[in-house]
């Protein structure tokens, strides 16, 4: 009896994932701001299930990844991932993408109730080469709307963002001039126009400059209704920014460490400046003297985001649920974290 | 407690302000150290790039210091025409009266206010002002920070000056009114050359609360990375380039933002070594 | 001839005084128009709810908004990790302040407290927000992690210089008279300084300790790179944890709290201007 007692008690205490197991741990991640408003009810409802308490910094995504690059962390948010010249410099990460955003032009004209642009032109005018709304490039793709005869005036991010890094991502591949003259990056050297910090400061700007445009996060223009374009996609379809275009940008090929881009991308109905957030964490969860417990939370946390209960949430705060190929390809790398080199996830 | 442990106690607790400056200072200088080693000295402080280029990174501190002189030179400007007034009504003209106790009281307050509250108020209330009186498009810039930072540092000013004026001895105004001198005019060839020093310490003090005023300054100056060309146009000082940019900053573009803040920190140790000095000279005479 | 000149002096002393009484009372309208501001858009959320329970997340603010009510949830994450915070830098910055400062007045002719007290000035100038960063050098990495600990820290640091020019100050006006009777009645140093010279100087040092915390309870940078935020009520210190103005620059960047800003910040305002005022009444109490 007592034997069988015993061993009751061993396989109880042993290494488990499932819930109610282990002891509630304490979490917390720094990063992206661009997810914050989903982040913070998919962690509510997470502490719901096994009373594990996630706290989260919007400091931005670079800050995230010098967080988790200082072991100071669980896990990272980033809306750029890693070049692999930054993955070099870490002891091997993976990345979980936990839902898509879209980045948006927001404009300020009066009277204009809705704006095409395509990526050559978005291009052009950040890059001070269309100058004014009337430019024939414009009023060819808005053929029904009156642009008035002003100077453009671009807004764009002061501080290091993902939302740059996206939109600038964007416009390398769309144009030539964009990608030899200022590339891709999270800080880009903006030409003309106004900086400013953060999205209320871009929004805030927006909204009290007339004929103005700037690129928001798409959370923050539905939030506060600021009028955004509509662009053409690779198919020529001119597409406004929703769950379901959003999601169509993912519908092509993902690698299967997921680190891709999928802005422009060559899909019917997808919104070309979609993209992926990430949450990064170590493989080897065993650093700065974290616990087994606080790695397989820290797991429970990966996978409940991937859940059908969290995707849910996605589309209610205004952000688009992953494609089936990424939730797949997530789980199975989150099968390679070890604690200690072992595997903690069995099956 | 015998006399020799007192003493130790006290010099350990004393301690504590070189260690602490000292930790700052060589977190500064190592975190620094690339970006001077990389740009040299002399062409950090005077170079106006702030390039991301990947592979051509080019930082200078040029337009930072620029911003950071012209907002706390225009700060300063901006706050005399209020603290001097104030200081005189509380010091000489309603000396100990019930009217110079609460306006001293009001002054002070100004004081209390948490520097993001002004930066919010800046910027939900004083930027759509600027905007419709015409005098910027976008509301913000150096002169919408050096408004509000002048309305931060006049308690600074006003206050010690007011200290100082106070200090001045009655005799030497009543034989100069028994001379028939009007309060104006003792004022000016009295007590502005006895309590002068005074006052001007009392500014340095103030010019070093504005120099490293952050949150304000970084919520209403425009955040563009360039020398300013007029006062109405946007810029960056030292203080906001950094709590701007390093959330997302790294290897190079860190430590040129450090460098940046051992630069502030060099400019704040000087402008406090020339206000104790006035002050040490107001003190003597 | 002499009387248009004293007319011309009279007109000069005339202008000069309505020029001062009105700029001084001009000084008094930002005050005024600040509070003012606050309060008209911050009252209506002050209530029960809004000091004690958490924040809320975007959505359910989100569903408040189209539904035309008032946001639920309130800062009460920011109010407990504020007072952990400030409590545990009083009690350092506190007793360490004031032993610093007796050291600056005791010793005021010896060139390491001139030194001291240098530097001390130059700590207080230093921009909140390299304090921010230095304390996530020394602190938080070592640590492996942000924690009130570290924002007490940073927060400490920023308090001592004003808690210690204080007790420096008040010691030094204190009479002479006093320090020698003290110490003609047979008392060592350290007792009279203890049993006399500090309890006359209390209310000095009591507006200096006040004053150092109005100070730093609205510190932004510092806290961003040391606390991080949380948005959960958390009582323990060496974990991530919330702030007031952390909070305001968080629903600042937040489309749908932007409501909660107001109150957040009337909340901050009300409590540091009625610290200074009572520091204010101490000071004038004490100096009677």
């Amino acid at each position: 009896m007592t034997l069988v007692l015993v061993l009751a008690v061993a396989s109880c205490g042993g290494s488990g994932t499932s819930n109610g197991e282990r002891k509630a741990q304490e979490l917390s991640g720094a990063g992206a701001t661009f997810p914050l408003p989903f982040y913070n009810v998919v962690f509510d409802q997470f502490s719901g299930v096994n009373g594990d308490a996630v706290a989260y910094g919007g400091i931005g995504s670079g800050g995230g990844i010098r967080n988790l690059r200082d072991k100071i962390v669980d896990f990272a948010g980033t809306d750029a991932f890693l070049s692999d010249k930054e993955m070099e410099e870490m002891a091997p990460v993976i990345h979980i993408p936990t839902c898509m955003g879209a980045v948006v032009l927001a404009y300020n004209l009066d009277g204009v109730e809705s704006l095409n642009l395509s990526g050559e032109v978005i291009a052009d005018i950040f890059a001070g080469a269309i100058k004014t709304w009337n430019d024939p490039r414009l009023t060819a793709l808005n053929p029904d709307v009156n642009l008035p005869a002003g100077a453009i005036i671009p807004v764009f991010r002061s501080d290091g963002s993902g939302t740059t890094f996206v939109f600038t991502d964007y416009l390398t591949k769309v144009s030539p001039m964009w990608a030899s003259n200022y590339g891709t990056g999270k800080s880009v050297n903006f030409p003309t126009g106004q900086a400013a910090k953060g999205n209320p400061g871009v929004a805030g700007i927006i909204s009290q400059t007339k004929n103005s445009i700037g690129y928001i996060g798409s959370e923050y223009a539905f939030a506060q209704k600021i009028p955004y374009a509509k662009i053409m996609n690779q198919r020529g379809e001119l597409v406004e920014p929703t769950s379901t275009t959003i999601s169509a940008s993912a519908s092509g090929e993902i690698p299967a460490d997921t680190r891709t881009s999928i802005t422009n991308a060559d899909a019917e109905g997808a919104y070309p400046i979609s993209c992926f957030t990430w949450m990064v964490i170590y493989k080897e969860q065993n650093y700065s003297d974290r616990s087994r417990e606080q790695a397989i939370a820290t797991l429970d946390l990966m996978k409940y985001i991937l859940s059908d209960e969290a995707q849910d949430v996605t589309s209610k705060v205004h952000y688009a649920p992953l494609p089936a190929k990424a939730k797949e390809l997530s789980m199975k790398n989150l099968k390679t974290v070890t604690y200690n080199g072992m595997a903690i996830l069995k099956d | 407690m015998n006399d020799k442990l007192y003493r130790t106690i006290l010099f350990i607790a004393a301690l504590t302000i070189p260690i602490v400056c000292g930790g700052v200072v060589y977190a500064l200088i190592t975190d620094a150290y690339d970006a001077f080693e990389h740009f040299g000295f002399f062409r950090f402080l005077t170079s106006s790039e702030w390039s991301y280029t990947e592979g051509a990174e080019q930082y200078g501190a040029l337009p930072f210091i620029t911003g950071t002189l012209l907002t706390t030179l225009l700060a300063l400007l901006f706050c005399i025409p209020f603290s001097l007034p104030v200081a005189f009504f509380v010091g000489e003209y309603f000396k100990g009266s019930r009217v110079a106790s609460i306006l001293s009281t009001v002054t002070d307050l100004l004081a209390g206010i948490p520097s993001i509250i002004y930066g919010l108020w800046g910027f939900y209330t004083l930027r759509p002002v600027i905007i419709t009186l015409n005098i910027s498009p976008q509301g913000s810039g150096i002169l919408t920070a050096s408004l509000v930072l002048a309305i931060m540092i006049v308690p600074y000013a006003a206050s010690l000056s007011a200290e100082f004026i106070k200090m001045v001895p009655n005799d030497l105004k009543e034989s100069a009114y028994s001379l028939g001198a009007t309060r104006a005019e003792v004022v000016r060839k009295i007590i502005f050359p006895v309590a002068g020093s005074g006052i001007f310490s009392s500014y340095i003090l103030a010019i070093g609360r504005a120099l490293g005023e952050t949150m304000t300054v970084t919520m209403l100056i425009g955040n563009t990375n360039n020398i300013p060309t007029s006062i109405t146009s946007t810029g960056n000082s030292m203080a906001s380039i950094i709590a701007n940019q390093f959330g997302e900053a790294d290897g190079l573009r860190l430590s040129s933002l450090i460098a940046i803040g051992l630069i502030l920190f060099l400019i704040t140790a000087v402008i406090n070594m020339i206000g104790k000095m006035m002050i040490k000279r107001a003190r003597i005479s | 001839m002499a009387n248009q000149k004293i007319k011309h002096r009279l007109a000069k002393d005339k202008l000069m005084l309505w020029t001062i009484c009105i700029f001084a009372t001009l000084t008094a309208v930002p005050l005024f128009a600040i509070l003012g501001e606050v309060l008209l858009r911050g009252y209506s959320q002050l209530s029960w709810s809004f000091f004690t329970e958490p924040t809320p997340t975007a959505y359910k603010a989100m569903k408040a908004i189209e539904a035309g009510e008032p946001i639920p949830g309130g800062i009460a994450n920011g109010i407990v990790g504020t007072m952990i915070i400030l409590s545990m830098a009083v009690v350092v910055a506190v007793p360490v302040g004031i032993l610093c400062g007796t050291f600056l007045a005791e010793n005021r002719k010896k060139r390491f407290a001139k030194i001291v007290s240098y530097l001390t000035d130059l700590v207080q100038g230093i921009p909140s927000v390299i304090i921010g960063i230095i304390t996530y050098i020394w602190i938080v990495v070592p640590m492996k992690g942000y924690s009130a600990i570290a924002g007490s820290v940073a927060l400490c640091i920023m308090m001592l210089p004003l808690i210690i020019r204080s007790t420096e100050e008040t010691l030094k006006i204190l009479p002479a008279s006093l320090k020698e009777a003290g110490l003609a009645l047979g008392g060592n140093k350290a007792r009279v300084m203890m049993k006399v010279q500090l309890p006359a100087a209390f209310g000095g040092i009591f507006t200096g300790v006040l004053l150092a915390i109005s100070r730093v309870i609205g510190e932004t940078a510092p806290l961003m790179f040391t606390a991080l935020g949380c948005s959960f009520i958390r009582w323990s210190i060496n974990k991530p944890i919330s702030a007031v103005p952390l909070l305001i620059w968080e629903f600042f960047n937040d489309p749908h709290l932007q409501e909660l800003i107001w109150g957040a910040s009337l909340f901050l305002l009300i409590f540091v201007l009625t610290l200074n005022l009572t520091a204010k009444y101490l000071a004038k109490k004490w100096n009677q």
